[in-house]
């Protein structure tokens, strides 16, 4: 027998505390779809999505269904397409975008991820071709989403590439300047990518997955912060290792549903499972914020002096309940902090509590990084360079994944808003203090080199 | 060797248990499974027994009822029939949670619908305090969904009906609670 409060503490989660799988992501491995004919490339590329696909979205609505749980996102990711598509220019790469954009509506799905390169390294043709590709690529399709990956702890940060980024991201806002340069919103610049996410707009399929294989993000930002909110009034004067502990705790439970519906999605689809993704990872809707949880712990607001500790101890709570509650936890796992996807985030940017730097600060102890920042439209190439330059160091030193999803909105400046529409939200454009422009560090190119603790082996 | 199953109510109290066990013991009863509710103020138990040869049903419950009706109890005791050898139909467990304004009716509106798809309630709590507060009127039913049944139809049969009594309704397997609470 389940106990009443057992069923009416999980209610109250799904019904009042936004719980819910955020994504259920199919990673497609194409490796046996490559050709030197770029049209039968592309057929090889939808039929075997097609085919696995198929039921993807009546499999999540179902099992949702059966659990009482909203599957919110059903989402696709791909070998990367700089390889896969390896023999061919940037037009190439175009024709291989908009076929998975007419995957995606065929199949149903949200996004199709994958859109990708790894060039911590150097660059192949296919890596150029794809970076080349970029800004048109995502200007005409309206659910792929791109990821590049230009630093890593085991190989530096390649420069060449962080240029060549800066320059795609302007190039693919200018595309987009009516839509406030929304194509940027489907593209990250990472350091150490994993190869498993589930959310956009970083998900890809890693060269060492299977063939295919069910990942999962969940989120529920909403939960932490009631468990902390209980939490609190229950004992006022609760340490913070005690309410480090409720996040674990509520971490745990919210990994669960994660673990229960992505097994039973993959074994009703003959697909492997793989990893549940534990990430807070917040909507544009009030009671699913993470930065609402600033607020819970005694914060005045995100961006606040103590909001890193803040961060840091909530990632770290979160990270420790998710690894308890499942066997195979992967992706980013720990807190988003997106400007514009967030209302009390794009809130603290509008009031000056959010500046460049202290995001960037607080980046060094959460899971991703300068995620959905609308900068002014005219930061130059080689400014922008130099955030994401300093976002990879970030990542690149502390052995984790830093990435930036920025936006530079055409013609608007910082203070302006820019929307962006549906769950990409509206943010209030940042300033970006100090930039002189022209600065030649960024354009020396090269590769820093990796940091001494690479040495491992 | 004959099965038995006894039914006690009473206005509870301490050692009601004690009694009953104690007087079916006397009569060379073994307890098989024994379960026990209280409502309110009121004691409900079913006692499972193997009796010995010769000892009848009839004879047992003369006899209970000589020893604990003075105690206030009614005792009721039936000779348990044969297990269904077909067994029930395969079925997964559910449970199903309503809550919303009080009415008269609830429950039968609810089980009409579960017994029309042949869903096999195993439990139910229901707490009826009245008024409109939804917290204060709730009913869980875990049932057995069985296999065959379009749980489609059923859930769209049951939402329709509680939203007819502004009753919100939660229809979830019931391995989403065991796999949140139970590491």
């Amino acid at each position: 027998m389940i106990h009443d409060r057992e069923i009416l503490t999980i209610l109250g989660m799904l019904n009042n505390e936004h719980l819910d799988v955020r994504t259920v992501t199919l990673g497609v491995n194409l490796f046996d779809c490559v050709s030197d004919d770029i049209h039968r490339l592309c057929a090889n590329i939808e039929k075997k999505i097609c085919g696995l696909a198929e039921n993807l979205v009546p499999t999540c609505n179902r099992i949702g269904e059966k659990y009482g749980i909203q599957v919110v996102n059903k989402r696709i990711s791909v070998s990367p397409i700089a390889t896969i598509a390896a023999p061919f220019g940037p037009e190439g790469m175009v024709a291989v975008a908009r076929t998975l954009d007419r995957i995606a509506q065929t199949v149903n799905v949200d996004f199709v991820g994958g859109f990708s390169a790894l060039v911590e390294k150097g660059m192949a043709r296919g890596d150029e071709a794809l970076i080349a590709a970029l800004p048109q690529a995502l200007a005409e399709t309206h659910r792929v989403c791109a990821s590049v990956n230009v630093a890593s702890t085991r190989e530096g940060i390649n420069m060449d590439a962080v240029l060549r980024m800066s320059r795609a991201i302007k190039e693919a806002a200018a595309l987009t300047a009516d839509k406030d340069g929304l194509a940027c919103a489907k593209l990250c610049v990472f350091a150490n990518i994993p190869p498993d996410i589930p959310f956009m707009a970083g998900a890809y399929l890693g060269i060492g997955e299977a063939d295919a294989v069910i990942n999962v993000g969940v989120s529920g930002p909403g939960v932490v912060k009631k468990a902390i909110d209980r939490a609190l009034r229950e004992q006022p004067s609760m340490g913070l290792g005690d309410i480090a502990e409720r996040i674990k705790r509520t971490a745990a439970k919210v990994t669960r549903v994660g673990e229960l519906i992505g097994r039973e999605v993959a074994r009703d689809l003959g697909i492997p499972f793989g990893v549940v993704d534990l990430s807070l990872a917040p909507t544009p809707t009030v009671g699913d914020s993470v930065g609402e949880i600033f607020q819970s712990l005694g914060l005045v607001s995100i961006g606040a002096p103590g909001s890193t500790a803040a961060l840091a101890m909530l990632n770290d709570a979160v990270k420790k309940g998710g690894a308890f509650a499942s066997s195979h936890v992967g992706g980013l796992s720990g807190a988003f902090i997106p400007v514009s996807e967030d209302l009390n985030i794009a809130e603290a940017a509008r009031k000056g509590y959010l500046s460049i730097e202290k995001l960037e600060a607080m980046t060094a102890v959460c899971s991703v990084g300068l995620d959905m920042v609308a900068i002014p439209g005219d930061t130059s190439v080689e400014t922008l360079a130099g955030i994401i330059a300093d976002e990879m160091a970030i990542g690149m030193i502390n052995a984790k994944t830093t990435a930036c999803r920025l936006i530079p909105v055409p013609g608007k400046k910082a203070g302006d808003m820019a929307h962006f529409g549906g769950l990409l939200g509206f943010a209030t454009i940042i300033d970006i203090p100090n930039a002189s422009g022209k600065d030649p560090f960024v354009t020396r190119g090269g590769r820093i080199p990796a940091p001494i603790h690479s040495l491992k082996n | 060797m004959e099965k038995v199953i006894v039914t006690v109510l009473a206005n509870d109290r301490p050692g009601i248990l004690a009694s009953v066990s104690e007087a079916i013991f006397r009569e060379g009863g073994n307890l098989d499974q024994v379960s026990q509710t209280l409502l309110e103020t009121q004691f409900a138990g079913l006692f499972i027994a193997s009796l010995p040869e010769g000892l009848g049903v009839e004879h047992l419950q003369q006899k209970l009822r000589s020893v604990l009706s003075p105690q206030g109890m009614d005792i009721l005791v039936k000779p348990m029939p044969e297990p269904d050898t077909a067994g029930p139909p395969p079925s997964e467990p559910f449970v199903i949670t309503c809550f919303g304004p009080d009415r008269r009716g609830l429950v039968a509106e609810i089980t009409a619908i579960l017994a029309r798809h042949r869903v096999n309630v195993t439990n139910l709590r229901a707490m009826f305090e009245g008024g409109n507060d939804p917290s204060r009127n709730l009913m869980v039913y875990e049932a057995d969904v069985p296999l065959a049944t379009d749980t489609s139809a059923l859930s769209q049969d049951l939402r329709k009906r509680a939203g007819e009594f502004n009753l919100v309704i939660n229809i979830q397997h019931r391995n989403i609670f065991e796999s949140i609470t139970r590491i």
